[in-house]
């Protein structure tokens, strides 16, 4: 198979890594031919878990389609049903007959769990980032905060990671009682655990000369490959479409907006992989912080004689029947960066085209400019500070 | 090659059954060979068994605790009762199960999770040992038996106490960094035989690092052979007995700061050898898949597994008799040694267990903590780091010991002509010196190291956000 891929040559090895190999994150295949350790040329071939998710969608009616949109992005479902719901609604809102206003319990309700979920999405993307470096004890500790997090989801939707929770006209059920105190609980003991999570790995001399230095993205390259998300900020640019483009609760909330600095010492530069994983984590930290804003704004939940469906949602399931006619592109900022919907309805109640963008696929496209020159160590290293998920890729 | 009395009395009671003198001493070693073999296999299954409790201790999970007394027990019945039919067997262990005590003691062994070494032993035994299509046989097959035969030989010199003992030879330190060395070999023909890309990288690293990794190590057997005069294991332990109640006192270790520098130097070295995280290059999983064992299955990955762990106990073992006074206790020596022979030995077999599966401990807590070099950090940090400090500790050690010995004598210790009674060391004040001097020149090292160090530190902001106050 790979000799159809790359040019023979009898100096190099090739080697296949992946489909199945312990550290390319699912299913990803990368085609690299080695001089020894150093890798010379690399092929990155995707589309070993395409479903055809945009196609099902153009077959499915509109609120139908929240279920596939948590399989896009498994890591984050939560954020990846609030990017769907937002397009519809948006679309929605073009003509005044259909507009729907959300409730701000509902708005609230999305933010918190939107933030919850890139908490845990940065959780999995950093602790599998030291994984792939061989330290496997990180890993664990970011899974079990995760696990909190998924306890807490569980207790209010019924699910450990694909929610199908944040639908079109607000969220499917209200949260569960006591909730709020069991997330500032969790956001309590979650900031010494990340200290030591980060006094473990982050700042330990080993990890620190594996990621720092290796495979830079300059500031001009980051844009004209379409980086998105922490990978783009790591390289220096400030964009943050929850500050930039804002939507939902977020005009009302502050936070910073990390960027890469060349964190790893002297042999740090801008935009290598050390950035990128420091970029997750002081996320992680930005995140603590909207939840508790958000926590303090939440209203109490509605009485159940004034609002039938207790201020979390609107009915919108007529007004989905007859949609407007028209195309839309609404994008969202995503743990892996930024996914967008553009979305083509003919006024029927199914979508006429069905389009996702996502933030993994176009990282991917980086593989084969950036690795060539690397070892093979610092291939693994590149997956990992890239935080890619292969559905997302394939869809 | 002088036996130990173990073996002369085992050759003397064959012979006395009528065995040749010459096939009773082979007889003798082949018969105390099974010893290290035996302590080697079980000490591999405690030591897995050890390595997931500590595991799970430092990521702060249970570990294995849900290994079932019951599939234990099935097992147990069902080989035991093998000729018996399948309906009795089920009928008997429900009978056994039910048995007054026996639910309390498979709770106990589920609990501990003791039951996973029975299951890990059972799995290895029983699974397939594929040989891979296009694999080269001989060397595939011949990898593991070098492994495993690299690491058993070189325990034959394990100095496990005064009376008790495998075989006491004047090179023992010599002898075993030179087997173990053959180790390589294993490793490279398991690279190559496999047929697999993985496999080849993974033991061209192996072969790479610990090729690399040997010489500080045989610097640092060199400055302790120096030091104490003799090249024998036994020697070097003898030599670091204190007569007083601190008898750690007389340890290496305290010795000389050189000494407590080329202890890191061999610990970490030995790391390397065993391809310990952070040195686990012939392995590298998230590299290299399964590096020299992708394609091992079996026994036969279990061997090697066994050959690894077999290492660590090594390097543990020759980490105990070069600094931390081998079987010595380090308090109260003096009355140990006046034990009779059996208690002596067992005494101190004991201390030399203790000692090398502190170390062998401390391995696992590194292992499960850090994270793992790339291979050129791996190299440059033995070239350039380890190589030129252990010859600095070695060559500052012998001006040390020439400074303020009788020059003549020192020269003999040199020429390695020397017995370990009459060695010349620094007494009272000149060590106080030794000691003054080399703080000094650390503490200056530090201080520097921490003004040029890295001209780039992490943003302060950056660092507390991440780390919290005190970092």
């Amino acid at each position: 198979m790979s000799h159809e891929i790359l040019e023979q040559n009898d100096d190099l090895i090739t080697i296949n890594m992946g489909p199945h190999h312990p550290s390319t994150h699912g299913v990803l295949r990368l085609v690299i031919q080695t001089d020894g350790e150093m890798v010379k040329t690399c092929k990155p071939e995707i589309g070993y878990l395409h479903r055809s998710i945009e196609k099902i969608g153009e077959n499915l009616e509109w609120y139908q389609f929240v279920p596939y949109t948590d399989r896009v992005d498994y890591v984050c479902s939560m954020n990846a049903n609030l990017a769907y719901a937002l397009g519809v609604e948006a679309l929605l809102n073009t003509k005044p007959e259909t507009a729907v206003e959300i409730p701000l319990r509902a708005d609230c309700i999305r933010v918190l769990f939107a933030e919850l979920n890139r908490i845990s999405s940065h959780l999995v993307g950093v602790g599998a980032a030291s994984m792939d470096m061989g330290a496997y004890t990180p890993f664990l500790h970011g899974i079990t905060q995760r696990e909190f997090i998924n306890d807490i989801f569980e207790k209010t939707c019924g699910a450990r990671l694909t929610y199908n929770y944040i639908c079109i006209g607000g969220v499917m059920r209200d949260l569960h009682e006591g909730a709020e105190a069991e997330i500032r609980a969790f956001l309590d003991q979650l900031e010494p655990a990340m200290h030591s999570f980060n006094s473990l790995i982050t700042t330990n001399t080993i990890f620190r000369g594996r990621y720092a230095g290796v495979a830079p993205v300059s500031r001009e390259m980051a844009i004209a490959y379409g980086l998105v998300g922490p990978n783009l900020r790591a390289s220096g640019v400030d964009w943050d479409l929850r500050r930039d483009r804002p939507y939902g609760l977020y005009p009302k909330l502050k936070f910073a907006v990390p960027v890469g600095g060349a964190y790893g010492g002297s042999k740090g530069v801008l935009g290598d992989c050390y950035d990128r994983y420091i970029v997750r984590l002081l996320e992680i930290v930005e995140s603590i912080k909207i939840c508790r804003q958000v926590l303090d704004m939440i209203p109490p939940p509605a009485e159940k004689a004034d609002d039938p469906i207790g201020g979390y949602r609107v009915d919108v399931t007529k007004k989905l029947r007859t949609p407007p006619k028209g195309g839309l592109y609404t994008r969202v900022e995503n743990p892996r960066g930024e996914t967008g919907y553009y979305l083509v309805s003919d006024g029927t109640k199914m979508p006429y085209r069905l389009k996702i963008r996502t933030g993994s696929f176009t990282s991917l496209s980086l593989f084969e400019t950036l690795v060539p020159g690397l070892m093979v160590a610092d291939v693994v290293a590149l997956i990992g500070s890239l935080d890619i998920v292969l559905p997302e890729v394939d869809r | 090659m002088n036996f130990g009395p173990v073996q002369q009395s085992i050759a003397a009671s064959l012979a006395s059954w009528g065995v040749p003198h010459s096939g009773s001493e082979l007889a003798a070693l082949l018969i105390l060979l099974l010893i290290p073999f035996g302590v080697a296999f079980s000490i591999a299954g405690v030591a897995q068994y050890f390595e997931r409790k500590v595991s799970a201790v430092v990521s702060r999970r249970f570990g294995p605790s849900t290994a079932g007394g019951e599939g234990i027990l099935r097992l147990v019945v069902n080989l035991a009762f093998f000729f018996l039919p399948a309906a009795t067997r089920a009928r008997l262990e429900k009978t056994v199960a039910n048995l007054p005590g026996v639910k309390q003691i498979l709770f106990v062994v589920s609990y501990l999770g003791l039951g996973q070494i029975v299951a890990d032993g059972v799995k290895m035994f029983t699974k397939e040992d594929i040989l891979p299509r296009d694999a080269d046989r001989v060397l595939f097959r011949g990898a593991t038996y070098i492994l495993l035969l690299a690491s058993f030989v070189a325990l034959v010199a394990m100095p496990i106490s005064q009376n008790f003992y495998l075989s006491d030879f004047s090179v023992a330190a010599l002898y075993v960094s030179a087997v173990t060395g053959v180790g390589v070999v294993g490793l490279l023909m398991a690279g190559w035989g496999s047929n697999n890309k993985y496999s080849l990288l993974g033991g061209v690293r192996a072969v790479a690092q610990i090729v690399s990794y040997e010489i500080p190590i045989a610097l640092t057997i060199a400055a302790v052979a120096m030091w104490s005069g003799t090249l024998s294991l036994h020697g070097m332990i003898a030599a670091q007995y204190h007569p007083g109640f601190l008898s750690f006192l007389g340890w290496n270790l305290f010795q000389s700061p050189f000494f407590l520098i080329l202890s890191v130097v061999y610990y970490t070295a030995g790391l390397a050898e065993c391809n310990r995280t952070p040195f686990d290059f012939s392995e590298s999983e998230q590299e290299l898949i399964g590096g020299v064992g992708t394609e091992y299955s079996g026994l036969r990955w279990g061997l090697i597994f066994i050959a690894e762990y077999t290492d660590m106990i090594l390097v543990g073992g020759i980490f105990a008799s070069l600094f931390l006074g081998g079987y010595q206790s380090p308090l109260g020596e003096q009355w140990i040694v006046a034990l009779p022979p059996a208690w002596e030995a067992l005494v101190h077999g004991a201390i030399f267990c203790v000692k090398f599966l502190a170390s062998i401990g401390v391995m696992m807590w590194l292992r499960w903590t850090l994270p793992r070099f790339r291979i050129d950090q791996v190299m440059r940090l033995a070239w350039v780091r380890l190589i030129p400090l252990s010859l600095i500790c070695l060559f500052l050690l012998a001006a040390s010991m020439l400074w303020f010995g009788h020059d003549g004598q020192v020269a003999q210790v040199i020429h390695g002509r020397f017995v370990s009674s009459l060695v010349v060391r620094p007494e009272g004040w000149q060590t106080a010196s030794v000691w003054g001097v080399t703080i000094l020149v650390v503490a200056v090292l530090v201080v520097l190291a921490k003004k040029f160090g890295d001209p780039k530190p992490m943003p302060e902001d950056v660092r507390k956000a991440l780390v919290g106050g005190e970092g």
